[in-house]
């Protein structure tokens, strides 16, 4: 029997909040995030979902110097860690922990802004040592000061899911007494540009499992969790907020860019997760779906939910239509509000849908309360195939 | 039931000749701060298509993969996991230099997409068709060890039984310029900047293996105590016969070398590797498989000993230590030992 690993403290910032409590209220009131762009200096002008704050704020929030070498994805990251330490009230002290964040973008929006001095001056050469992602994630380490083991997964859109996997393998092994694990990632104008060439960017908010879905909206964001072995966090009075009860990830070993048809590798990290956790497809109430908006994931993943769940798929929605596509963070994003979803006993709502997909059986849920929910299942699909999917269950 | 874990082949592409091991008594030297790999004739293995449309770090990772996959009879691993630092460096530079002088306006798709650092595991994955585990490690000085920890613990707790484990990083001429502006590269005499393709099988069967690999630490700002702890966690120090060490010519990264080794290892012959294969983010890849092949053959060339005194090894090659670390905060330790003993 394999150890027990509790979710003991979660943190978020995405574009519907600065929190847990923010993200809450605006699922619960099915107010998204996505707007115009204001912060990203760009000549784009798709709708994106931006964590409302300035680098200066979220400095000043943190108590950081405006001086200090950092960047958006790695403040991002500060923030969210810092929720989800305090409410775990961890303080390390006499403890090993870990810091396993996801990020591919790294310090991007600097080396963006700054390249050509890069290559031509030396007027920007703190911050050609921010560029790479393990220094996003050290950047998250050195504001706290407690991390032991510090590690970065970068598998695009599923770097913070699969964070979380490794973190529950440290667990197991004994390595470290507690794991913060998630991810974190900002819009940058690389990115943006590189779906733009790509042609999955939609023009409007993007409609996960509409039959007129366009493309995605890029979000930014960040959220972890601090995991525990059960003994462990009994051992210290921890009060757990849930059980990670399964996880896997598989490949689709398709395409670097696309999803196959019948979703092969979707449909067996959500076998494979159900399994670990020892569960029945009819047990899981509700999935948050990586669902990105583009018409080729969404027909993936759809057509590989019914082959998982069959007849009785349960309520799926896919809350990027509220945050974007929060890309390396979604893992992390997602899990936070799968777990709220699971505490609060809501199904959180597939905004801006109208028309079912033609392919499809199910049609995503607009959203319900007061459903008593005891096991969700988030999944998170990166560029190249790389999916993973987590469930979460109640004690 | 915990299993043991083996090295079943190792291969490699760096700045010694590639695909083998003739650097072990014909070394390449290299008087320059800045060395591209020796890359093979591709035509020779990779289909032309496929070696058009591919940058160099990923061909370099396709022909290393399909080399072991193919030395160890294990054509689809359980798991496929990589390290890299920077990514595909290549195709990003391109990508962020098109964006940043010419605008917005007009990008092409191709650099992009072959630009995030899991392009390299996915590529592998697809060419061998395996629907395992897949994940990539980015973490500066300690994206391999990364790799090579997350696949120790999947054999080692029968979640997998073999893994493919990658350390690719290529250096562009324009990166190694941003490095060396940053202070991380090309500022030693006789040190110099390298690239790493190397690719290794791990499973759970002492047939045909190379050499065991016991353990991996990894740790963040450790102090002398913690790092004298995860030794311990190791092995006894006394049944380490060899330590093989990152010095790479720069003094700023050897003089910690040269403080920590006579503290944590007192008594024992260092090796080093980074002479050979240059300094890269997962140039400790090349030092494990370095290893590997000194264990397997049980010998060690007189140009391996960091103490250029020393010809020989004093004691029977059981038991081999790679320590390596990144600008003093990202600590390593693998454990290597050889089969049969």
């Amino acid at each position: 029997m394999q150890e027990e690993i509790f979710v003991t403290g979660a943190g978020i910032v995405s574009a519907i909040g600065m929190n847990k409590q923010e993200n809450l209220a605006a699922l619960k009131a099915k107010r998204g995030g996505i707007a115009p762009i204001r912060y990203l200096q760009t000549s784009r002008a798709f709708p994106v979902g931006e964590v409302k704050a300035s680098n200066e704020e979220m400095c000043h929030a943190l108590r950081v110097p405006a001086t200090a070498i950092t960047t958006r994805s790695s403040l991002m990251g500060m923030i969210a860690a810092r929720e989800a330490l305090e409410q775990a009230a961890l303080h390390g002290r006499n403890a090993r922990v870990a810091l396993i964040s996801g990020t591919t973008v790294g310090g991007m929006d600097k080396s963006e802004q700054y390249y050509i001095d890069f290559l031509e001056n030396d007027t920007r050469n703190e911050y050609i040592a921010a560029h790479d992602c393990g220094a996003c994630t050290e950047m998250i380490a050195d504001y706290f000061g407690l991390f032991s083991l510090v590690e970065t997964l970068s598998t695009a859109c599923s770097s913070a899911a699969n964070a979380i996997l490794l973190g529950a393998a440290l667990l197991r092994d004994g390595r470290v007494d507690a794991v913060v694990a998630g991810g974190c990632e900002c819009i940058t104008k690389f990115h943006l540009n590189g779906f733009n060439t790509l042609m999955i960017l939609d023009k409007e908010p993007c409609k996960p499992f509409d039959a007129r879905r366009a493309g995605l909206t890029l979000g930014e964001g960040a959220a972890y969790l601090v995991l525990e072995t059960g003994t462990a966090a009994r051992q210290r009075g921890a009060i757990p907020l849930c059980r990670l009860s399964g996880h896997a990830n598989s490949s689709d070993a398709f395409h670097q860019t696309a999803s196959s048809p019948d979703g092969q590798g979707a449909f067996l990290s959500m076998t494979r997760a159900l399994n670990a956790a020892g569960l029945s497809p009819t047990e899981i109430d509700y999935i948050n779906a990586h669902g990105t908006g583009t018409i080729n994931n969404d027909a993936s993943e759809g057509m590989a939910i019914q082959r998982v769940f069959g007849e009785k798929i349960p309520p799926v929605s896919s809350t990027k239509s509220f945050t974007g596509h929060t890309t390396s963070a979604a893992g992390g994003v997602e899990a936070v509000i799968s777990i709220l979803a699971l505490q609060e006993n809501f199904i959180p709502a597939n905004l801006h849908f109208t028309t079912p997909m033609p392919e499809l059986a199910f049609v995503p849920s607009t959203g319900r309360e007061g459903v008593a929910s005891r096991h969700v299942l988030s999944n998170s699909f990166g560029f190249g195939g790389n999916n993973t999917s987590l469930v979460f269950s109640k004690l | 039931m915990t299993k043991e874990v083996y090295i079943r082949a190792a291969c490699q592409i760096s700045t010694q000749h590639p695909l083998g091991e003739v650097w072990m008594d014909s070394p390449v030297h290299y008087n320059e701060p800045y060395a591209r790999a020796i890359d093979p004739d591709y035509k020779q293995f990779l289909e032309p298509n496929v070696a058009r449309r591919l940058g160099k770090i990923l061909k370099r990772a396709l022909l290393t993969s399909r080399q072991v996959r193919e030395e160890s009879g294990i054509a689809c691993p359980d798991a496929i996991i990589t390290g890299t630092g920077l990514g595909c460096i290549e195709n990003t530079g391109i990508f962020l230099e098109a964006l940043t002088r010419e605008g917005e306006a007009f990008l092409k798709p191709t650099y992009f997409m072959q630009s995030t650092h899991n392009t390299i595991s996915s590529l592998v994955a697809i060419d061998a068709r395996c629907h395992g585990y897949n994940a990539t490690y980015a973490h500066k000085g300690v994206s391999f060890e990364c790799a090579l920890l997350d696949a120790f613990l999947q054999v080692k707790k029968g979640e997998a039984n073999t893994v493919l484990v990658g350390a690719h990083d290529e250096m562009t001429p324009d990166y190694f310029l941003l490095l060396k502006r940053a202070g991380y590269l090309g500022h030693a005499p006789g040190g110099f900047s390298g690239e790493t393709a190397m690719s290794m099988m791990l499973n759970n069967r002492e047939e045909d293996a190379a050499c065991r690999l016991d353990g991996v630490e990894i740790a963040y700002r450790p102090g002398r105590e913690e790092l004298q702890d995860l030794l311990a966690r190791l092995c006894p120090l006394d049944e380490i016969d060899a330590v093989m060490i990152g010095t790479n010519g720069n003094p700023a990264n050897d003089k910690l070398y040269a403080e920590v080794c006579p503290e944590l290892f007192p008594g024992k012959q260092l090796l080093r590797y980074k002479h050979l294969f240059g300094e890269s983010y997962t140039a400790p890849g090349l030092g494990a498989y370095a290893a590997s092949i000194l264990l397997r053959q049980q010998r060690v060339p007189a140009h391996l000993f960091a103490n250029t005194r020393e010809k020989e090894v004093t004691r029977a090659l059981k038991r081999v230590l790679l320590y390596n670390h990144f600008e003093g905060k990202n600590h390593s330790l693998i454990l290597l030992s050889a089969c049969g003993k």
